[in-house]
Parts: structure tokens; C-alpha cells; sequence
């Protein structure tokens, strides 16, 4: 289906690409239906694009691409809430804010999205943790990171050393390419 | 909305399974126990606010800073 964007313009989406909000991010209730736009660059930064509203997307991340250690937890009424039998299935994106300045860029910890892949049906879960922040500055880590994982590049380790903390995660989630636009 | 008054050390029980106990009074400030099981989310109003302000601010990226971003992450660190 044809799907328009005030940002990439108008992308064919598949039907299976289209992930399930039951009840919309929040403050963005009417919203259920998006899907995943990848850019492709070194970033690791998608976008996750409303299909009910054009002008509405959000930049994501993987959780665990900044912040190794994020160790979040789910419980067994937000698992069920996403048909989830476990915790490890899930994948963890967070909201980021780019501002102007890039360099004050921040992500949610706090409310990330929790997407069940299998289901293609994702909320974002209010973690009661009270010490995740809603605008965790991100910038220094994500920096830290695009670094380590140019220099994993540039030596042309060998396979094993691929599995190591700090590289990026396999993208099972079905995705947009950018390259895709009419 | 209903509205009930409670004094020090009484509670109210909220569907037989969530008890909310006002624990202290002082001023303007009412400390409140909340006895819930395990999976009830209890949050302050203030968090939902503050997530809803990121959302609609995230939505307000711009992709040119997204580019912007994509350069300076790309440079080597100082």
C-alpha cells in the first residue's frame, strides 16, 4: 500500500512491515498503525513513521546500540499485553529528540517501544524504575559507539568477535528502505 | 468523579484488590500508601505529562538535523 510521509515522501509499505499500536504512543492516542523507516547510514537511527498521520514520525534507536547495560523490566501484564512469552523476543527502541543542536540530543529511557516482531505489535511501556530519565542525553554514548564500531570495521576482526558488546544488533524487524520512495 | 474524605490511617479499596492508604498530612502535602498487586502500574500524573511533552517533541525532528547529526557522529572523536 501506498503510504505518505511529509518527510520521505510517498513509500510503498507492505502490509506485513505495518506494526500495531493498540493504544498509540503516548499523547498520540488516534495513532496505531506505523511502520519502520531505515535510512541506511551509520547511525543506527530509524524513524518510525505514523501511517494515520503523515506529518507524524518518530526518530528511534535501538536501546541496546547506546546503552548495553539498559537491563529492562518488562512486567508479566506488559508481556501479555504484547503476546509475548519472554522478555528476549522483544525489541527495545527508544524515542529520541534532536534538536537543533545536535549534541543535545536525548532518548526515553523511561517510555521506551517494546515491539513484539513476531506479531508485528509494539506499546510503549512506562518502566517504573524512577530513575530512567525521558530525556537522557545521548549523544556522548552514541558517539562512543559509531567510533568502536568504525575501528571493529577498519581491523576486519574475524566472525567470532562480531558477537561483542558494543556492535550493532541484527535488524529482524521488518523495515522500510528509504530507497523504496516513488 | 467521586470524592471522599479520609483521615490519617484510613484508606479506600479500589476494586477489592488495590488499597490506597493516606498516610500523612502535613500542609499541603498528603503522603499516600498504595497497596497493589505486583503488575499495577502506579505512576505520578507528572510522568504521563512528561512523556507526552518528549513524544510531541521528538516528533519535531528535523530530518536535516537527523543529516546534521549523521555528519558530526561520523567524525572522528576529539
Amino acid at each position: 500500500m501506498k503510504a505518505s510521509t511529509t518527510r520521505f515522501g510517498d513509500l510503498e509499505v507492505e502490509e506485513r512491515d505495518i506494526i500495531l499500536f493498540p493504544e498509540g504512543p503516548l499523547g498520540f492516542e488516534n495513532l496505531t498503525r506505523f511502520f519502520i523507516i531505515d535510512p541506511g547510514d551509520d547511525t543506527f537511527i530509524m524513524w518510525m513513521q505514523s501511517l494515520d498521520d503523515s506529518s507524524v514520525a518518530f526518530p528511534i534507536i535501538e536501546t541496546e546500540v547506546f546503552c548495553p547495560n539498559y537491563g529492562l523490566k518488562l512486567l508479566p501484564s506488559d508481556l501479555r499485553s504484547l503476546d509475548l512469552e519472554n522478555a528476549t523476543v522483544a525489541r527495545i527502541y527508544s524515542i529520541l529528540t534532536i534538536p537543533k543542536d545536535v549534541t543535545q540530543m536525548s532518548a526515553n529511557l523511561k517510555a521506551p517501544i517494546v515491539l513484539n516482531p513476531r506479531e508485528n505489535m509494539a506499546r510503549q511501556i512506562v518502566l517504573q524504575d524512577s530513575k530512567l530519565s525521558v530525556d537522557y542525553k545521548v549523544y556522548k554514548d552514541l558517539k562512543a559507539h559509531i567510533i568502536t564500531t568504525a575501528n571493529t570495521h577498519l581491523k576486519k576482526t574475524s566472525k567470532s568477535q562480531k558477537a561483542q558488546k558494543g556492535s550493532p544488533p541484527s535488524h529482524p524487524t521488518p523495515k522500510v528502505d528509504i530507497q523504496n520512495a516513488d | 468523579m467521586l470524592v471522599l474524605t479520609r483521615k490519617i490511617g484510613e484508606s479506600i479499596t479500589i476494586d477489592g484488590h488495590i488499597k490506597i492508604v493516606v498516610v500523612q498530612v502535613k500542609g499541603k502535602q498528603v503522603r499516600l500508601g498504595i497497596k497493589a498487586p505486583k503488575e499495577t502500574k502506579i505512576h505520578r500524573e507528572e510522568v504521563y505529562q512528561a512523556i507526552q511533552r518528549q513524544n510531541s517533541m521528538a516528533t519535531h525532528s528535523d530530518l536535516e538535523d537527523v543529516h546534521k547529526l549523521s555528519e558530526e557522529l561520523a567524525k572522528d572523536g576529539e
